[in-house]
């Protein structure tokens, strides 16, 4: 290996640390390895320069037992990964080291994790509905083929079942590639993720990124985008259209933002680095949908203390075309998907999109769910009594309808004791119209909890 | 050319002419061209060789640092090595005489006549010493308090090294500056002071671990603290560790028996599973944990329990509780409590891990508990502040999530390549005013594999385990349950949240359907069901069999307020007449005519039970 750019390690506060070059800087992004004796390698990526010719890095890996004065090298490129169909059915970190024990992953291709967003003449948005088989989601918040969508939930609210029952519901049936990415996430779960693709065959057409908890900060950082960049390249140069789950990216913020400080920056509110909005905007932006191929992409975001207006989740917001909100409340009554259907939204409930029967009872459900919470303020000073008929029965009707959004999960299978349902968008339609129309009344509302379709709250009601 | 460069000598006893000449001239020859001043001076702590110190450049012979290479907490004292010297001192005339092994043993014969708490095996390692030189750098201390320290010189440090002041306070290096290196002092931070040498040693912090911590209470540091006398241990292990990677993993997949009745049949952990106990203070999250170290008598699980700024009565009481249940025995005990410094609370939860992933890491299963995570969070933040990194949400820094994400990652089922072994965490989390939407209590929640939540209400309202069943979740562990508690307790959870639900909904008069009360009246039956006393571990093949009568509407006859006192007793009744059925359920078997005998068994029994009333 060349070694021009030799510099030392002068400061190592964490994961940051400063390499003093006395002869050429390396550049921002670049790739630096320190040596740590035995052959062993630390790599770093150069966030700035300071003075005087010092490099301030961030380390991807944990930076015990490095000391001052240990001898670094810049590479001369930033981190590229392996790209192209060798990686599918592989799993690797974030250096684009295979971390599943079957040896070398060899591409032909390696591509640099740091890219540009596709230019503004490339751009391309459909209007193409993906359907989910999740009532909930294909009824007030429907997915857009090519957009990029994102599950906001707080902690434990069922984020990742949710993301996992999406992988089993679009991926399966998808047959285009689809790229995995574990950012800031249990591994435990990565464990489980690689046993169920394993099981379901679907790992063969899908390559997984991981760069778990444990983790040192620089990594989860970067995670993100080595994940993107695999979906990248299927993108634009084999012209597919892929699919690609990121779970987590509010880790990918938390992690910049915890070396912020350590960088040298002021931090900015509630802590968060100065840089979190162009750092989202630089990843965000590349998930794009091309002329040629597309990136559909789902995000699991965390919303820290449940708040919403965290700086984090609200700039998330921004870069989605559709939102499923997860509520805690909702999780309360055993629910589950715990989807709020008052706060989920999507770019594509328009009658041009989905048409004007989707849309009309779309937004009467809405209505009614929104009537019964203005009702129950009444109904908690007043009683139930005190309501007209005609507001009982909308009490009634809600209920129901909050009941009927529950639905059992394929990949939940093992604590429900429940087999998953998938129910076609047409279906999903034909049920809340006749809800709402007052068909089911006479079912009682427990039958409307964890089934399919009506068929199955009219079976269970007789039982 | 300017001052003379100052070379220190350092020895137990006077240094004979030969070797003083020897020293002067090999330095000299370091130095060429330099003016070079020789100091000698003795002291007696150092107990034999020579500490040469040449600038931040420490040349280390002496026993001493043998000593603190075998056990880094051990400070030297000068009775010790008075101790030390004479037992050297006879080694050397009986050398002569003795083969290696009684060598061994003279020394540990002089050494139990000092002071008890001087380890034998100590003075038997120095016997063993062996000549050697050790390069260490050190420094002057520039800047202390508040349990922070700033150093110049020790120019080899390493991130996370454990530095020792010359007063046998340790440090951990956290900041490698250009010019200074800055440390936390773990101990007897009050007696440091500006100017003090501190030396790199050349380790990554690490605790004494393997079986002869069994039964003992250490603080993080691996010292012992019961008062039963210090050990050597056979192997330490740095307190920090990379968690298993993925490949070495395994699914969670054998249940970790709580013997609490809601934990075992709704919120199940198994093996290797992270599962939060959260709740406002005083609502029983301690005996939780507590009773969950209890029921692994006899079933081949070490436990930890770790407290972090606990008061030191309160730890006091937990092993005193232990040890009244015949728990202790496998239990290893790690405190720093409330007295003790940030730093000190800071490392204690990796301590204790580190303890327990030795026995993992040798196949073993091991459940440990941190109590509580709040109150670590609370140390690292004012370690945090001190160090001046700036402050986020509720005042903690940016790294807060990844202090408590890297130490519960490493709890795991490791792949039966790995040996098999797993740990288990119980981490504890205290809310205030039930709010467990905050930003420490989320930022758990979103580590661990499920919580139990400990609802003040309900524990006031009598309900203990006061367990939220509906903001409770266990995400892996009922995968580990055993067929016949997965047949029993399939949908209790979701059964009993609407209930409680609709309970809400009903007190606003509304009129129920009968399907609706019934779902109401089976929920309140349940919830007796699940009613239990602290410290008293019920067996799974026991709470199999009131799961099902309950699950089956078999308690119908028994008026609400009796349901506890029948419980017990039926319980016994089963235990004399249906031994048998007991064995089955426990091997995970539970057929239908099983059932249909519980059901017999239950419908006896009741006349019974009611009979008794009237008569």
């Amino acid at each position: 290996m060349k070694q021009e750019n030799i510099g030392y390690v002068s400061v190592v506060l964490g994961p940051v640390v400063d390499v003093r070059f006395d002869t050429k800087l390396p550049k921002i992004y670049e790739k630096v390895l320190v040596e740590m004796g035995e052959g062993k390698f630390i790599t770093l990526e150069v966030m700035s320069h300071t003075p005087p010719s010092t490099a301030r890095c961030i380390a991807l890996e944990p930076t015990e037992g490095v000391s001052r004065g240990m001898r670094a090298y810049g590479v001369g490129h930033p981190i590229s990964v392996p790209v192209g169909e060798s990686v599918l059915g592989r799993v690797m970190n974030v250096l684009g080291e295979p971390i599943d024990g079957k040896g070398e992953i060899k591409a032909e291709t390696h591509r640099s994790i740091h890219r540009k967003p596709p230019e503004y003449y490339e751009q391309k948005s459909g209007a193409e509905i993906m359907e989910t088989g999740i009532k909930v989601i294909d009824l007030i918040a429907p997915y857009l083929r090519g957009g990029k969508i994102g599950l906001f939930g707080g902690a434990g609210v069922g984020k990742t079942v949710l993301i996992m029952e999406l992988i089993h519901n679009i991926a399966t049936e998808h047959g285009g590639y689809s790229i995995f990415t574990g950012v800031g996430e249990r591994s435990r779960e990565g464990y489980e993720m690689i046993e169920d693709m394993t099981k379901s065959g679907v790992i063969d057409k899908t390559a997984l990124v991981f760069g778990q908890m444990n983790e040192s900060p620089g990594s989860r950082m970067r995670t993100a985008l080595t994940g993107l960049t695999l979906a990248e390249y299927f993108r634009d140069e084999m012209n597919k259209d892929v699919l690609l789950f990121i779970d987590n990216i509010y880790r990918y913020i938390q992690a910049g933002s915890e070396v912020s400080a350590l960088l040298g920056r002021l931090p900015s509110a509630v802590g968060y680095q100065p840089t979190l909005s162009t750092e989202l905007g630089a990843l965000e932006e590349r998930i794009a949908s091309i002329k040629n191929g597309s990136i559909t992409s789902v995000q699991a975001v965390y919303v820290p203390a449940d708040d919403l207006t965290d700086p984090a989740p609200a700039a998330i917001f921004s870069h989605l075309d559709a939102t499923t909100v997860l509520s805690r409340k909702i999780v309360e009554q055993g629910i589950y998907p715990a989807v709020d259907p008052l706060a989920s939204t999507s770019r594509m409930l328009e009658r041009s999109v989905v048409g004007d029967e989707h849309y009309n009872i779309a937004r009467a459900v809405q209505q009614t769910l929104q009537r019964y919470n203005e009702l129950n303020d009444i109904i908690s000073i007043l009683g139930m009594d005190e309501l007209s008929d005609e507001d009982k029965a909308i009490v009634h009707r809600a209920r129901k309808i909050q009941r009927f959004f529950s639905q059992p999960m394929f990949v939940a299978c093992g604590y429900t004791g429940l087999e998953g349902r998938f129910v076609p968008l047409k279906t999903t339609l034909e049920c809340f119209s006749a809800i709402l129309k007052g068909e089911a009344d006479k079912y009682p509302e427990s039958a409307f909890y964890m089934v399919g379709d009506l068929d199955e709250v009219k079976e269970k009601a007789f039982r | 050319m300017g001052a003379p460069r100052k070379i220190s000598v350092v020895s137990a006893a006077e240094v004979s002419k030969e070797q003083k000449a020897r020293i002067e001239r090999l330095f000299s020859s370091k130095h060429k061209g330099e003016t070079v001043e020789f100091e000698y001076s003795i002291d007696k702590r150092v107990i034999g060789g020579l500490l040469v110190v040449d600038g931040d450049e420490f040349y280390d012979g002496t026993l001493r640092s043998q000593i603190e290479k075998i056990n880094p907490n051990y400070l030297v004292t000068e009775e010790f090595a008075d101790a030390a010297l004479t037992a050297k001192g006879r080694r050397g005339k009986s050398v002569k005489r003795r083969s290696g092994k009684t060598k061994l043993e003279t020394a540990g014969a002089t050494a139990a006549d000092i002071k008890a708490h001087v380890d034998t095996e100590l003075i038997g390692a120095v016997a063993e010493y062996k000549k050697s030189f050790d390069v260490r750098h050190a420094g002057s201390i520039v800047f202390c308090g508040d349990g922070v320290i700033k150093a110049n010189g020790l120019s080899d440090a390493e991130y996370g090294e454990m530095l020792r002041v010359e007063n046998g306070a340790q440090a951990i290096a956290l900041s490698l500056e250009e010019d200074c290196v800055g440390a936390i002092v773990l101990d007897d931070d009050d007696k440091v002071t500006a100017h003090m040498t501190v030396k790199s040693t050349g380790m990554i912090v690490s605790v004494p671990v393997g079986k002869k911590l069994l039964g003992r209470v250490v603080n993080p540091l691996g010292k012992p603290i019961d008062g039963l006398g210090d050990f050597r241990a056979d192997k330490y292990r740095p307190i920090e560790a990379p968690a298993p990677a993925i490949k070495d993993r395994d699914k969670v997949n054998t249940p970790l028996e709580t013997g609490i009745i809601a934990l075992d049949s709704m919120i199940p952990i198994g093996k290797g599973q992270r599962e939060l106990i959260i709740g406002d203070r005083q609502t029983g999250k301690t005996s939780i944990a507590v009773d969950a170290i209890i029921n692994q008598r006899g079933k081949d699980v070490i436990c930890v329990y770790v407290a972090i700024g606990q008061k030191s009565s309160t730890v006091a009481s937990v092993v005193q509780t232990l040890t009244q249940h015949g728990a202790m025995p496998y239990t290893v005990v790690v405190s720093a409590t409330a007295s003790s410094s940030a730093p000190l609370q800071y490392i204690a939860p990796y301590a204790g891990c580190a303890i327990a992933e030795e026995f993992m890491y040798s196949g073993k299963d091991v459940l440990i508990v941190y109590d509580d995570l709040s109150k670590h969070a609370v140390a690292y933040r004012a370690m945090s502040l001190l160090l001046k990194r700036p402050p986020g949400r509720e005042a903690y820094p940016g790294d807060i999530f990844y202090l408590h994400s890297r130490l519960l990652e490493r709890a795991a089922k490791l792949s039966k390549e790995k040996g098999g072994g797993s740990m288990t965490a119980l981490p504890i989390v205290e809310t205030l005013a039930g709010d467990i939407s905050a930003y420490i209590p989320t930022n758990i929640i979103s580590i661990t594999d499920g919580q139990i939540f400990l609802d003040t209400a309900l524990f006031n309202s009598g309900m203990r385990p006061a367990v939220n069943v509906g903001l409770s979740v266990s995400r892996v562990g009922s995968s580990a349950q055993n067929s016949a508690m997965k047949s029993v307790s399939g949908r209790l959870r979701l059964d009993l949240s609407q209930a409680r639900e609709l309970s809400v909904f009903a007190q606003f008069g509304a009129d129920l359907d009968e399907a609706t009360t019934r779902v109401l009246e089976r929920g309140k039956r349940t919830n007796e069901v699940l009613r239990q006393d602290v410290h008293a571990p019920m067996s799974t093949a026991h709470q199999v069999v009131l799961l099902y009568i309950a699950t089956k509407d078999l308690l119908g006859a028994i008026p609400l307020n009796r349901i506890d006192e029948f419980k017990e007793q039926f319980l016994r009744y089963f235990d004399v007449h249906h031994a048998g059925i007991l064995k089955r359920i426990s091997d995970g078997e539970l057929t239908i005519d099983m059932g249909i005998s519980i059901e017999d068994a239950v419908n006896e029994f009741s006349e019974y039970f009611l009979g008794r009333e009237h008569a």
